[in-house]
């Protein structure tokens, strides 16, 4: 154990005294860290697109006592959107040469569709096949954007269908779907049948107004069940309704995702090559020899090269996270559960390095070695689609590292039971990697 | 072994199989104190696995290496090429060394091997940036960290300019007269084995030939009327075959 304290001070040493390395190790964690917040920041602005408008009637919709023209659609649009209004030609030519990501178009006749109430009007839209992830986010706000004037649209309609109900009902003038008129009521009509059988009674005609009393509960059984119509009506219109809850401020998934990303790129770079790097070391500069003649066990070498790495791979971390807490908006607090977060990580990377650096036979072969086998598996822990994927990420330190990071990030009340099982995870992946190694570098050692 | 003297260390019946090959045969050697034995042979004779097997660098397949009751079991190892930090300096290398082998003051024994070594110029160096005699020195100079009674010498004139070859036998021969170590080290060079060990091995295909003085390999199968040093290369070739 005291050896391999003395090689850890040895390795820190060589760390520090190497300020080109130096510089790297944390220069290159802070490149990708800005490189992901910019290409965070161009995920978030608002896309261009050309709006094409081929109904040129300049007219405009009534429904209930609301009016809607196609500006009215434009202008609800450019909530969302970066709207250019273009001709078809140049509207094509812009999205060819990337100035729009996706062309709008308005065909002629919509608004006659919207006010007949008959057809449904149809907008057409065509994204850019150049960058596929921004059209599929453009498509999804478009149809996000026509959902909820749909929605609008619609509790236009029942309000006003409402209206037609009440009148019914009560009574009155009438202007719906362009029709006008004064009716009667359910209300009023009840009086006057009942007015009209009074008065046949009194005419000694009772017979006859008895016959009309199927015409008076038909009266009474109508109103009563349109009394209901407003609440049936209004579950109609919104059957489901969504309920998110509001994202607490510095937990956007979006960025908490690219951060969390960014930070399991860069430690799991400099976790695993450094510790690949400094085992192969000790053969490259034949120090292994004098090593491995009891000096230090294989199990206390390759413990100190992990332990090594965790605490640079942590230190890291922890600057990377100052700077973010400092120049960003990101929530990044629970200082207490990202200490033990980052060393149960930068255990997991070296375990995973040194297996790499046990069984190379030269630094240079460590380190490509490493890079060749972490690059895939650290983008397999990002992106955990298929039960494949899923299962290999969890095997190796990436996946359980990327979920633990993200976990701090997005969720503002984690569980430590949660939390603190997927440090175990890494912890007992870092022990079995270094068992490994340690099994590796024997083998090696005898050959 | 030709030697009466009580062996300090001793490998017996020693072997090493690399698979389907055969590295070492069977080989039985033993050191003495204050004595200098050379291993001779050609390449892949199996001298440096010897060398290793001994160092306790690699365990042998069969035999057993065992030391005298009374013996302080320690071993210095040379390996052939420099086993250093090259970004350490030789200070540190010595600091880092003495700790390892857990030397009772270990800044203060690297001080001490730095004057033994004569590198007290090169002291705050790095290693990379010595010269091969004086990196060598300082190889020499951390195989005795950890106070060994036998040191183990793997080729360690190999590339070095004569009157580096000079100096590191020097310090060689005032280490195995004032401190008693006993000494076995692999060469190439015939006349280097005749002028600096007592006693030869000479290992032929993983097999112990010959084990005895330069007098006796000469006697057995040299030529009459040349230089020692003529006649036992001479002889050496007649054992082990000449170079085709």
């Amino acid at each position: 154990m005291t050896g391999a304290l003395h090689l850890l001070r040895k390795d820190l040493r060589l760390l520090l005294r190497g300020r080109g390395l130096l510089a790297i190790l944390i220069g290159y964690p802070l490149v990708v860290a800005a490189l992901v917040t910019i290409a965070l920041q161009s995920g978030e602005r608002r896309p261009a697109i050309a709006f094409v408008n081929l109904d040129t009637g300049n007219r405009t919709v009534r429904v209930g006592d609301r009016r809607l023209s196609v500006a009215d659609y434009e202008q609800r649009l450019a909530n969302d959107v970066d709207v250019k209004r273009l001709a078809p030609t140049a509207a094509a030519a812009a999205l060819e040469d990337g100035r729009v990501s996706a062309v709008l178009t308005l065909p002629q006749g919509f608004i006659s569709d919207l006010q007949s109430g008959i057809r449904s009007p149809e907008i057409g839209l065509q994204v850019s096949r150049r960058s596929p992830i921004e059209a599929q986010s453009i498509s999804r706000r478009l149809e996000a954007a026509v959902f909820g004037l749909n929605q609008e649209l619609a509790g236009t309609y029942v309000t006003q269908t409402l209206d037609l109900v009440r009148i019914i009902v009560e009574g009155g003038d009438i202007a719906v779907f362009s029709r006008s008129g004064s009716i009667l009521g359910l209300k009023r009509s009840e009086v006057l049948v009942r007015q009209l059988q009074a008065v046949l009674v009194g005419q000694g005609q009772r017979l006859l107004a008895n016959r009309m009393d199927p015409l008076l509960n038909f009266i009474v059984e109508a109103g009563v069940n349109l009394d209901l119509a407003d609440a049936a009506a209004t579950a109609i219109s919104r059957p489901i309704t969504l309920k998110v809850p509001p994202t607490p401020p510095g937990r956007e998934p979006l960025s908490a995702f690219g951060f969390a990303g960014a930070l399991l790129v860069s430690l799991a770079l400099v976790g695993v090559l450094l510790s690949a790097a400094a085992l192969s070391a000790e053969r490259e500069d034949n120090t292994l020899v004098r090593l491995r003649r009891g000096l230090i066990r294989p199990e206390a070498l390759v413990g100190e090269k992990v332990l090594f790495a965790a605490i640079v791979s942590a230190a890291i971390g922890l600057v990377l996270l100052v700077v973010v807490a400092l120049g960003t908006s990101l929530a990044v607090d629970r200082w207490a559960l990202w200490v033990p977060t980052l060393l149960a990580a930068g255990l997991a990377f070296g375990g995973f390095g040194v297996l790499i650096g046990a069984a190379a036979r030269e630094t240079r072969g460590a380190l490509l070695a490493a890079l060749m086998l972490a690059l895939p598996l650290i983008f397999l822990g990002l992106f955990t689609e298929s039960r494949i994927a899923s299962a290999i990420s969890q095997a190796v330190p990436f996946g359980p590292a990327f979920r633990s990071f993200q976990t701090l990030l997005v969720d503002p009340s984690v569980s430590s039971s949660g939390l603190w099982l997927r440090l175990g995870q890494l912890v007992l992946l870092a022990a079995v990697l270094t068992g490994g190694a340690a099994l590796v570098l024997r083998r090696r050692s005898e050959s | 072994m030709s030697s009466t003297t009580p062996s300090l260390l001793r490998g017996a019946g020693l072997s090493k199989r690399f698979r389907d090959v055969a590295a070492l045969d069977d080989v039985t050697i033993a050191l003495q104190q204050g004595t200098a034995v050379a291993l001779l042979g050609p390449n892949g004779a199996g001298k440096t696995t010897l060398l290793r097997i001994l160092a306790g660098a690699s365990s042998p397949s069969a035999g057993s290496v065992s030391w005298e009751a009374t013996a302080v079991s320690g071993v210095g190892w040379v390996p052939h090429a420099p086993a250093v930090y090259r970004r350490l300096t030789a200070r540190e290398n010595l600091r880092l060394f003495a700790a390892l082998e857990s030397a009772p003051q270990p800044d203060l024994f690297a001080e001490e091997l730095l004057t033994r070594a004569d590198l007290t110029r090169y002291c705050d160096t790095r290693a990379g940036e010595l010269s091969t005699g004086t990196l060598q020195r300082l190889n020499l100079a951390i195989a005795l960290a950890g106070r060994p009674s036998v040191l183990l010498l793997d080729e360690p004139t190999a590339t070095l300019s004569p009157d580096q070859v000079r100096r590191l036998w020097t310090w060689l021969d005032e280490l195995r007269r004032d401190d008693g170590l006993a000494v076995l080290f692999s060469t190439q060079s015939v006349d280097e084995a005749v002028r600096h060990a007592e006693r030869m091995v000479v290992l032929n295909a993983g097999r112990s030939v010959f084990d005895g003085t330069a007098a006796a390999l000469i006697d057995a199968y040299g030529t009459a009327g040349v230089s020692e040093t003529d006649a036992a290369e001479a002889a050496f070739l007649n054992l082990v075959g000449a170079p085709a």
